[in-house]
Formats: structure tokens, sequence, C-alpha cells
């Protein structure tokens, strides 16, 4: 078991009182799996992410990764096991502007101290069809081309796992598709367990699993209730 | 690797022109430090070297009796220069008359500042002589051969020795202020001192010791000579001491340099605090997602650290070398200006901008720092989320003591920089209060305005908070620019007033009673401005409310004074004169004149005064001739020593003094082209004696000059700091309007409205911020005037108009400037760049 929750629950304080933005879940995602979170805006699924990637903290229960309590770690300890085993790809790309392309690329390895962050980063941007514009910045890049970079940067390192935040959502449905396949190429290449939040139901088919959240509850979908 | 970041993040960040702000803010405030310092440093030693001649030597050592050998070896040693001068009274004979003159006796060397002034005959323009009379000869005031019949080449007879006559002596750089008071001068060798016989035990000689040498030479010789003077007997100075005019302009020049600078190190500062919270800000994203990315909180804190301290070695590097260049270039333009070479700078003003440009960036940048390494990684999905707020006093102690620490840094002086601070934080305080109330009124008023002004009252209500933050930064650059100006002009104003072109640049002394109507005669006759005729009286004060007074505090007598049964007194014979009004450039301030009351009484110098202890209701027994009287004490007054006209110490009612037989002095102004006709208009008055202070104004003056350039020169700068502030926090501003910009470009609001709006946005946060500093400034300045340049405090009305108008132009146009860019952009290519 890779990913595994335990009765993970998220409340915020508001003022007008607490408000349950989780409800208890319990959840197994197997290594190698692809899983796709569905549901509507404000249902929940970018907050079960967050949590999953150790980016926030839950309010009770816990997230397991390899079988490691994210809630016995500290900030420091968990940004290490982001940097050791975790990608990420987001709806606004999130390249760091005063990069270049490649050195958008081998920052996660860098920061990691991984030997040959460069040479990993020109072969992945060459995988992603993006060899002639690495020199580039991201605001020379249209949207597609920069969430190719973001997509080289989410499998440099080999990382195990994969969370993805609406990684289509804001390209046009041609690029998208491009994006999308390119996406689960490399996934299969790399054989790396992808966690991705999606409106499209589309997208979402392409997945092993759908989950469906509604109101903060979530639930396993068949291929044909998504 | 996270070096390796950092590095890289830097040089594309430079490459971006990222960082120009910040890096600019640190160059300047590096720039204005370094060429303020060194500029102020270099032309106040030269000033003072100048100044010098003044005293004809940088110290003067003078003492009562004579002056150890060993004390001259010594300066020797140190490779200090020295000279003698020795100055008594003594009577001089020359064709049966007799004159009480002041024998100076110089020694190789002498004038160690300055020159002497030669000529052949009298009255006459001088040329400078690098030498001294040989032995046996005596160069002598022009006055002298008016009093002595002289004719070049006779022989006057001093004490036991016959000097020839062989030059007139024009100007002697010493002669000082006082002079309508002191006798002709004759200059002999002090190597003929001894021959004359004047020299004997109790003879009232003063002996000085001239020395000149470099400021580190003169510290360690004064380390070493002052604890062996005895207070009584010896007295060290240097053109700084002293209340001539002279002195009071380097005073005032020295103080206003240091505020101005002061004020140009704040502004600076202010513009690195306000370039550092930027910094922070727009790395807010870049944090978040190294953190996602997997980076620990040490890692970067490492990385933006070295950043930062990259960015600010590479700033003050650069900030160096333009400095350097900036005053090099300006030093040779004033020394071209003024046909003198300006001595060279210490290390201090180096050490002075690394430090200031090292501390602001720092200080400045740490609470930013602070909160952008707690972003935290939910960033990436929550973009509203910021870091810790909590320690916000954490800020505020640290800027403030930054800016506290600077001020005391640069000025080392813990008053100023206290008063400055307090003064500063209080404004700062009111500034941001009534700021937002302004802004609250002012979106009622542009409730009913064209829609551009609709759009620009919304935008400044929305902002409110943004906005009084960035009007203080507006204000207080404006205010401390309006004041620099202010003071400046007020401050030539102060010495134009002080030495008008017209000034009296001649004393005439001795003139006997009965030519006194002749006298104003011929002056009404030629056309030539003179001040009142003051009769002069030599008399001695002898008792203080009945204790005697004694010249001359001596070991004996010292018990005496100690236990009260007798007190110091002025130590020599006083001018004494009677007026029934109180005379021009005189104040009382203390007790009331006298009118036409006419029971004896006594006007004394507020100064003397003081020394002496006299109260208004004191009494003062007087010795005229042997005639003993005794007078209260009816008013104190202030004289303004400054000018160039007669002032006395005791002013007596008319009835008290009027039969004493007196002669009169008065000064007067005579154009330099009519110098020759002197010796003619004042030959039916053989008797009065003339004092030249041509020579002196005109060295004032230069002097003055001088300091005018280097003011202008600290403005200058000033103004770039204050124009860096503003461009700093105008570019701070840029990112949010970038979104509302989008926002409405999208709405398809035109160029035009939205180029309007910006601008009267601008011209409001202008106009508001350039009132409120004027009100700022009117009142510092009332506090400086009165404080520090114990000048007369007066409103500046016409800047109350000046101030909000050109601070809402200024700031109008840079706000324009700096979003013409982005109203030119399309909307495709603003939403990218938000991207």
């Amino acid at each position: 078991m890779l990913i595994q929750t335990q009765q993970l629950e998220k409340i915020v304080e508001t003022s007008e009182g607490p408000l349950q933005i989780l409800q208890p879940i319990d959840l197994a995602i197997n290594a190698g799996e692809t899983v796709a979170i569905v549901g509507a805006s404000g249902s929940g699924k970018s907050t079960l992410l967050s949590l999953l990637a150790g980016l926030d903290i839950a309010t009770h229960g816990d997230v397991l990764i390899e079988n490691e309590k994210l809630s016995d770690l500290d900030e420091e300890q968990r940004a290490k096991l982001r940097a050791d085993k975790v990608g990420f790809i987001f709806q606004s790309f999130l390249l760091v502007p005063s990069l270049s392309a490649l050195e958008n690329v081998m920052l996660p390895a860098e920061l990691a101290g991984h030997k040959g962050a460069e040479k990993e980063a020109r072969e992945l941007l060459e995988k992603v069809g993006l060899s002639d514009r690495w020199h580039h910045y991201p605001n020379q890049l249209s949207g597609g081309e920069q969430q190719r970079v973001a997509i080289a940067r989410a499998f440099v390192g080999q990382p195990k796992i994969l969370f993805a935040d609406e990684p289509t959502g804001n390209l046009d449905s041609k690029t998208g598709d491009k994006v999308e396949q390119l996406l689960f190429d490399l996934n299969k290449d790399y054989g790396t367990t992808l966690v991705m939040v999606t409106h499209d139901t589309t997208l979402a088919k392409r997945c092993q699993r759908i989950l469906n959240m509604e109101a903060g509850q979530l639930a396993e979908a068949s291929q044909d209730v998504a | 690797m996270w070096h390796k970041i950092s590095f890289r993040l830097l040089k594309q960040e430079l490459k971006r022109g990222e960082l120009t702000i910040m890096a600019l803010a640190i160059i300047l405030s590096v720039t204005a430090v370094l060429s303020l310092s060194l500029f102020s440093e270099r032309l106040q030693s030269g000033l003072l070297e100048r100044s010098s001649e003044f005293l004809a030597a940088d110290r003067v050592l003078s003492s009562r009796r004579d002056i150890p050998q060993e004390w001259l070896d010594k300066a020797d040693e140190e490779g200090i220069q020295s000279a003698w001068r020795v100055i008594f009274n003594s009577m001089a004979f020359a064709n049966d008359k007799l004159e009480l003159v002041d024998i100076k006796a110089v020694s190789d060397g002498y004038p160690l500042r300055g020159e002497l002034k030669v000529a052949d005959k009298p009255f006459v323009e001088g040329q400078v002589t690098n030498t001294l009379p040989p032995a046996g000869e005596a160069w002598v005031a022009s006055s002298l051969f008016q009093a002595l019949s002289l004719e070049m080449g006779d022989a006057i007879e001093v004490g036991n020795s016959r000097f020839k006559v062989t030059k007139v002596v024009t100007y002697e750089p010493d002669v000082g202020f006082s002079v309508f008071t002191d006798s002709p001068n004759v200059i002999i060798r002090y190597s003929q001192l001894a021959e004359t016989g004047l020299i004997q035990p109790g003879s009232r000689v003063r002996y000085n010791v001239l020395f000149a040498g470099t400021p580190t030479q003169l510290d360690n010789y004064e380390n070493w000579l002052l604890p062996q003077l005895n207070d009584d007997t010896h007295s060290w100075r240097s053109i700084e001491d002293g209340d001539s005019p002279l002195a009071r302009a380097l005073n005032r020049a020295e103080r206003f340099m240091m505020l101005a600078s002061l004020l140009g190190v704040v502004l600076a500062a202010t513009a690195v605090a306000v370039a550092a919270q930027r910094y922070c800000q727009r790395n807010y994203d870049v944090v978040a997602i190294f953190k996602t990315l997997g980076a620990g909180k040490q890692q970067i804190r490492k990385i933006f650290v070295l950043h930062l301290l990259l960015l600010t070695g590479i700033s003050v590097g650069v900030g160096i070398l333009l400095g350097w260049l900036i005053q090099s270039y300006v030093i040779n333009w004033v020394a071209e200006q003024l046909g003198a070479s300006l001595p060279s700078a210490s290390w201090r003003p180096y050490a002075l901008a690394i430090a200031t440009g090292l501390i602001s960036a720092v200080m400045f940048t740490l609470y930013p720092l602070f909160r952008l390494i707690s972003i935290p990684p939910l960033r990436v999905l929550h973009r509203q989320m910021v870091g810790v707020q909590a320690i916000r006093w954490l800020q505020w102690i640290l800027s403030g003591g930054t800016i506290y620490g600077l001020l005391v840094l640069y000025s080392q002086q813990w008053w100023l920089s206290t008063a400055l601070f307090v003064g500063g934080a209080f404004a700062a305080g009111i500034l941001l209060l009534i700021g937002r109330l302004l802004i609250g009124a002012g979106r009622k008023a542009g409730m009913q305005a064209g829609s551009a002004w609709r759009l620009a009252m919304a935008g400044l209500q929305r902002r409110a908070s943004a906005n009084s933050v960035q009007m203080l930064s507006f204000s207080t650059a404006i205010m401390l620019l309006l004041l620099v100006i202010v003071m400046r002009n007020d401050l030539l104003a102060d010495w134009q007033r002080q030495l008008p072109a017209d000034a009296p640049n001649y004393f005439a002394l001795n003139i006997a009673e009965e030519k006194v109507d002749d006298l104003r005669a011929m002056f009404a006759r030629e056309d030539i401005e003179a001040t009142d005729q003051y009769p002069l009286i030599p008399g001695r004060v002898t008792h203080h409310n009945g204790t005697e007074l004694i010249d001359e505090v001596t070991k004996e007598n010292r018990e005496e004074v100690e236990q009260g049964d007798r007190e110091e007194g002025f130590g020599r014979e006083l001018s004494l004169t009677w007026r029934d009004t109180v005379p021009p450039n005189n104040e009382v301030v203390s007790g009331e004149w006298w009118g036409d009351n006419a029971e004896p009484q006594v006007s004394v110098e507020k100064q003397a005064a003081e020394r002496l202890e006299i109260k208004v209701g004191d009494t003062l027994t007087f010795n005229i001739g042997g005639e003993v009287f005794t007078v209260p004490v009816t008013s104190l007054r202030e004289a303004d020593w400054g000018s160039l006209q007669p002032n006395f110490y005791m002013i007596f009612n008319t009835s008290t003094l009027a039969d004493f037989p007196a002669t009169y002095i008065t000064s007067f102004h005579l154009d330099s082209e009519r110098k020759d006709e002197l010796y003619q208009l004042f030959r039916p008055f053989p008797e009065a004696s003339l004092i030249d202070l041509d020579a002196i104004i005109e060295q004032i003056r230069e002097v003055i000059s001088q300091v005018s350039i280097a003011i202008l020169f600290v403005l200058v700068l000033v103004m770039i700091a204050g124009a860096l502030v503003l461009i700093a926090q105008v570019q701070a501003s840029m990112e949010e309007r970038q979104k509302e910009l989008v926002i409405l470009r999208t709405l398809g609001a035109s160029g035009k409205l939205l180029s309007r709006s910006i601008s009267y946005e601008f011209l409001m946060l202008g106009a508001i911020s350039g009132l409120i500093a004027t009100i700022a400034m009117d009142l510092s300045l009332l506090i400086l005037q009165t404080q520090v340049f114990n000048m007369d405090a007066t409103w500046h009305w016409r800047l109350w108009l000046v101030g909000p108008i050109s601070g809402a132009v200024v700031v109008a146009l840079l706000g324009r400037l700096a979003c013409s860019r982005l109203i030119r952009r399309n909307t495709a290519q603003l939403i990218r760049k938000l991207i």
C-alpha cells in the first residue's frame, strides 16, 4: 500500500463556527495505480489532495505514505518526503518565472541534492518535446508549453507518486489533449502512482479508479458514473 | 546545491531587471552617504584650512607667560610647523608724537596660514609677501602713518630700540574682529624682542605659538600637550571656537550639512525598506513552489539569505564606485569654481557608506524575509495564503531601530539623532492618521465627479491602508526635500543679511568730539553710508554689587575669589558709551531701556553679563579717569557681534556719561574703487584712526560661497534620494494595479479612462502628501531654526501652495510613467504577465 488514509478529516474555523470540509475518509491507493478524484467546485477535492501530499495538516485522522504517518513528521520531514517521493502538476503550472525551462525542471532534483540534475532534466524536456526551448523563460512559452515543462519537472527524480491538480484546466481542448496524452505516457513509462483532481470526466476515465467527492464525502465511483 | 539555485536566481533576476529597484535603492543609499560624507569631509577640511587663515594657523596656543621651548620642539618632532607671535601694548614715538600701539613680534614662518599683504604707501591695496621685516625694520599699519605723521623710511622708537619703517601692512590674516578697540599694529622680528627691553616681569604680554599640520599630527600633538596646559594661563584655540561671524557661518554650515545628510540617509533607507518589502512579496509564490517541491525551511533560508547578501554586496560595490566617481567629479568642479584644491578624505566615509548599505539592506529585509520563509506550501493551491503575521511589532522595532542606528552612526550625536527620531516617529503617526482621514473625505467628493475621477477615488479608498503607508513615504520625501530647500535659502539669506554688499568695511575711531559734525557732513557730502557715531570713553568696572573685581586671577588671589571676597573682572579697560536709544542690531532681553529716565544707569551686554553673573537690579561701580561712581543695571542687551558695527558691553544713558571727555567711533562703507580717496577724505581728521576690514569681509564671502556650493550639492543628492523613494513606492503598488488593470481592460475600459484614473489617483495622493508635508515641514523648521541654527523662525506661506501642487505634479508624473507601460500593453500580454 503506497498511500493510505485513516478517518481523515478536515475542519476549518470560520466566523460562523467550524466548517467540516472533509468527512472522515478511509482510502487506500496501491503503487502504480492511477486515481482520479472528481467532484463539483468546493466539494473538497483540492483539500484532500493537499492533505495527501502533506502540504496541509489534517484535523483528525492520518495519511500514511509507504506506512509512514504524515502526522508524525514535522514540516521539514514532510518537505523531505515530498522531495524524495512526490511530484506535482498544477492547473496554473506554477513555474518559477525567473528560471528558464531547464532550470525549472532541474529544481526538484537540485533541492533533493541529486547529482546529474541537468542531464536528467534535458532528457525529460526532450521527452516532452521541448528540447529546443530549454533556455526560454515561462513567460516566453505558451500555456501548453508551460504545462509540458511542469510535467517534465514532475517526473524529474522519478517520484513514486504524482499529484496533479486540474492539469489541463487552463488549456484549450486541443492542447489539453496533447498534454493529457503526454502525462499518461510518461506515467506509464515511469510506473508512477498518479493521483489527479479534475472536473474533466474524459480525463478521469483514463484513470484506473475514479473517486467521487461530494460535500466532503468520498465514494468509489464506477467508470460509468464518472 | 542551494547556493547554485541562489546564484542562478540572482543572475536571472538581475538580467531580467526584477531586482532593479532593490539594487537601485541600496546603490543610492551607499552613493548618497559616501558622496555626501566624502564631499562634506573634504569640503569641510578645505573650508577649515581656508578659515584657519583667520588664526594664521590651524591651532594657536596662547599664554600669559613665556612658553617652554620643548613644547615647540615636540611639535617639530611631530612634523608640525610652528611660529612665535608675541603681542603687547607699548608706546611708539616718532616726529615728536606718541601713540599707543600693538607690537606684534613674529618669527619665521608667520603667518602659517593665510598671507600677509604689504604696500609702499598707506591706504592702498597691498601685495602678498612671503618675507618678514629684516632686523632693524618695522612694518606698520596705515593708521599709524596718520597718527604719527610718518613718511616711509622714518624711524619709530619702541622701548630701547629704533626701527626703520619700510612697509605698510595692509592685511594681516589674524587681525580679528574686535579691531575697533585695538591700537595700530607694528610688526617686528621675534628675535629683536629682547632688545626692546619691553618684556619685564609683570608686563602684560600675550605669548602665542602658531601651529599648522595635518589633522592627525595636530590630534596627536593635542593629546600630548593639552594635559600639560594650565587653564589659568594657557588657552588652546582652533577656528571653530569663538563667536566670530565666520565661526558661526561654519558651525551653521556644518550643522546644515549634517542635517541634510541625515535626511538623505533616512530617505535612502526608506527607499531600501520599501524595495525590500516588495522584494520579499515578489518571492512568496517562488517559496511556496520550492516548499511544495520539497525544499526545507533551512534550505530556503540559505537560498534567500545568500541571494540577498549577493545582491547587497554587488549593489554596495556599485554604490561605492558611483559615489566615488560623483564626488570626485563634483570636487573637481568645486575646486575649479573656487580656484583651490581640496584635501583628500579619510577612510571613514567609505566605512560609513558600506555600513549604511549593509545595515539597511539586511535590517529592512529581516522581517519581510522572515515572513517569506514562513510562507506555507499550501499557497500553491490557495494563493491568498501568506506567512506569519503575528510579530508585526518586530518589523516596527527593526525598522525604527535601524533608522535610529543609522542616524547615530552618521551624526555621532545622541541628542540630535534622538530628537530627529522621536519627532519623526511622532510625525509619522500623525501623518498616517491624517492621510486616512483625507482619503476618506476624497471618496465622498469623488462620487459626484466624472468616471475617471470616480475610478481614481475608488482606487484610493480601496487601497486606503496601502495608500496611507505610501502617502507616509511620499510625505516624508516631499517634507524632507522642502525642509532642505527652505533651510538652504534661509541660511543663505541669513548670511547675506549679515554681510550685505554695503556692509561697513572701515572703522574710524579716535574722532574728536568737535569734529563729529564735520565727519557726519563729510559722509553726507560724499554719499558714504555710515553707522551712528558712538562716543567712546575708556573706563574700568571695579565693583559688582560692592564686591571688588580683579583683573587677573593669579595664584595669590585665587583664594580670595574662591571665598567670594573678590570676583574676576574683565581684565582690561572697557570702551564705554552713552545713548538715548537702543542701538541697531541690539535687543533688550531683560529689564527695560531707560527712554527719558535721566537717573544714572547702565545697560549690559548679555554675554558679558552671563560671564560676570550680572543681573538686572545689580549695581556696578566704574572708574573713569579717577572718577568713581556706582550705577544700577537696568537692562541686559543681546548684541549682534557678527554685524560689522561698533558694539559695546556697557551702554549708559546720556545724562550719566555726557560730561566725560570722549572720542568717537563709527563704521562706514566705501566702495573699493574709491579706496584711493580715503587719505584725502580723512585729511581734515588727522587724529582719526582707520581700520580696513575689506580683506576680511572678502574672505568671509568666499567661505560662504564655498559653503553655498556644498549645500547645493547636498540638495541635489537629497532630491535624488527623494525621487527614488517615490519611484520605489509607486513600483511597489504596481502588481496590484496590474491585476485591476487587467480586469478593467477586459471589461472594456478605454486606455484613456485608465490612464486618467491612474493620473488622478496619483494626483490626489501627491496633493495630499504635499499638503501634509508642508505642514510638517513648517513645524519642524520652526523647531530646527530656533533650536539648532539659532535663527529667527519664519513661516513659509508660499510653500503652502507650492508643496501640494508640486507634490501632486511630481507624484502624478511618476505614477503615470510607471503605469504607462502597463496601459500600452494589450490585455492578453497583461494576463500572461500575471500568470
